[in-house]
């Protein structure tokens, strides 16, 4: 690892150097030494230094404070406060400002070190989070579900960039939103409130199929447990089942469609087999004595088979209307016979 | 001598009844279709028909509903006679509008004999009606009568047809059998209407 350069704001132009000299001594790189808290921030337009070493009391219109606070909202660059005196409001002031440490003139060697590697070290593993943070929210907003997480009271700690479409704000971009959820939200949230109080009393995952408008939506939600003492929270997942559901009904309606149309044919050809045994038996019956009984018994055998056929015909509507009945909820689709007398009395 | 108008779009089923209705005494008329057959009781008109469900263009029940429909046809009892097997939906929207349903293929010489007994019972309940009619105010619970009347017998046909093959019977009518029961006390109807078609 190259050695970090650091850049002092010093007015002092001793102890600037004496700085300068225990910083070479301890091994960093020098990135420059300015006088005032503009001049730094000029500096700092062209150069990254790894770290600002920032005496408080400064020449010019800014002091160190100042110049930090500048640093703290433009740069991703850590500061560490050197100061001869620390009264409690300097300290109340420069806390405001994250600073990544605080050295105390006159200050030795070591103190200073240690003041820089924590800062260092603090700095990249904030770097870290804040690239973790990164990481989770592009993975969050790669599914293409709305998520969020709810804590115990219900508020929302987290959620996806869909979810907060659906809540109508963009949630991140928002200085204050009100993060707890409306649960009447456009009828979106009202089956879930009930079914939130239960996983966090049961903590058994629930998930169900709901229709909101025109979508529909398979909702899961998890209970996440707290660590050590904290309270579980929800995890809320909606996910988009919309065209999944629309395919399903396109394939009921055509096995429908297609258990009627065989019933048509079973009704076609049955009349088509009967006709011609009738006409036997009715010429049997007219002119032959001799086989009639035999021929009239052939002719019911097949009749028999006839039968059977429209057995299964009967079968088949029983399918049907089973069907009809649970996928599409028609009651209308088993008659009413009053109601039919009724139509049948204009007759 | 009662005229019987045969229709079917099987000329061979034609013949034969007609055959048979001739051996025994009927005047025949033939149809082979619903079409021909409403054109028919343009002029004529029948003492029963024997109207055949699967026909195109116009089915069986389209034209027993058109029969209905036309004054001049529509007290004409009508019996239907198919290879199709109605199903218990098209007897409880139709089965008040016919006399009977007799399913092919059947001894055709048992139907004719029992067609004098049907027409004759029919006249019986028009006179009946007719009576109650003249001093009475109600000809639509008459009508409902007569409705329920066909219907509970066309139901009890398609059970009879049911239960004799062991297959599950479905069709539910009790409130139309109370109910009939109700305005053949109330009319103070002969009990023989309530009789049942046999061997039909």
């Amino acid at each position: 690892m190259p050695a970090a350069s650091v850049l002092v704001v010093e007015d002092e132009l001793i102890e600037a150097e004496d700085i300068r000299q225990t910083l070479e001594t301890l091994g960093y790189v020098t990135d420059g030494i300015v006088r005032s808290g503009e001049s730094a921030l000029d500096t700092l337009k062209n150069k990254h230094p790894d770290l600002v070493l920032m005496d408080i009391h400064l020449a010019g219109t800014m002091d160190g404070i100042d110049t930090a606070e500048r640093i703290h909202a433009l740069y991703a660059i850590p500061v560490i406060f050197l100061t001869s005196y620390a009264d409690e409001v300097t300290l109340g002031r420069a806390k405001v400002t994250e600073p990544y440490g605080y050295v105390l003139k006159p200050f030795d060697e070591r103190e200073l070190h240690t003041a820089i590697e924590m800062g260092l070290y603090k700095h990249r593993m904030e770097e870290q989070v804040k690239e973790n943070e990164r990481t989770i929210r592009v993975l969050a907003n790669a599914i293409p579900d709305a998520v969020m997480l709810l804590d115990y009271n219900r508020q929302i700690i987290a959620l996806n960039d869909a979810m907060a479409r659906r809540l109508g704000y963009h949630y991140y971009s928002d200085v204050h939103p009100d993060p707890s959820v409306q649960f009447d939200q456009n009828g979106m949230f009202t089956s879930i409130e009930s079914q939130v109080e239960a996983i966090l009393r049961s903590g058994r995952p629930v998930r169900f199929e709901e229709k909101n408008g025109d979508e529909w939506f398979e909702i899961s939600l998890l209970r996440i447990s707290g660590l050590g003492e904290q309270k579980p929270c929800v995890l809320v997942q909606y996910h988009d089942i919309t065209d999944h559901k629309r395919f399903e009904d396109e394939l009921k309606k055509e096995g429908i469609t297609q258990i009627e149309k065989n019933m048509e044919k079973f009704q076609i050809l049955n009349d088509q087999i009967r006709n011609p045994l009738q006409a036997i038996m009715g010429y049997v019956n007219l002119d032959c004595v001799q086989y009639r009984e035999r021929i009239i018994n052939q002719v019911r055998q097949i009749d028999t088979i006839v039968d059977r056929l429209d057995h299964g015909w009967v079968e088949s509507e029983k399918v049907r209307r089973f069907l009809l009945r649970h996928f599409y909820d028609e009651p209308g689709i088993a008659p009413d016979p009053m109601r039919e007398e009724k139509d049948g009395r204009r007759c | 001598m009662n005229t019987i108008m045969v229709v079917d779009d099987d000329p061979a089923i034609r013949e034969i009844f007609c055959a048979y209705l001739g051996m025994h005494g009927y005047t025949t008329l033939a149809a082979a279709g619903g079409t021909e057959c409403l054109d028919l009781l343009k002029a004529q008109k029948p003492d029963l028909i024997l109207l055949d469900l699967m026909m195109e263009p116009m089915d069986g029940w389209e034209t027993l509903l058109a029969i209905r429909h036309n004054p001049s046809s529509h007290d004409i009892p009508v019996i239907i006679i198919t290879g199709k097997q109605p199903a218990p939906e098209e007897i409880i929207r139709y089965g008040g509008f016919i006399e009977d349903f007799i399913v092919k293929p059947v001894d055709f010489s048992l139907v004719v004999a029992c067609l004098n007994r049907i027409i004759e019972k029919d006249r019986t309940l028009r006179r009946e009606i007719d009576r109650i009619g003249n001093d009475r105010q109600d000809p639509e619970l008459l009508d409902e009568y007569t409705r329920l009347l066909r219907l509970l017998r066309s139901a009890h046909i398609l059970k009879k047809r049911y239960s004799d093959r062991g297959w599950a019977d479905r069709i539910l009518l009790a409130r139309q059998e109370e109910r009939l029961l109700q305005l053949h006390k109330k009319f103070n109807l002969p009990d023989t209407l309530l009789d049942r078609n046999e061997g039909g």
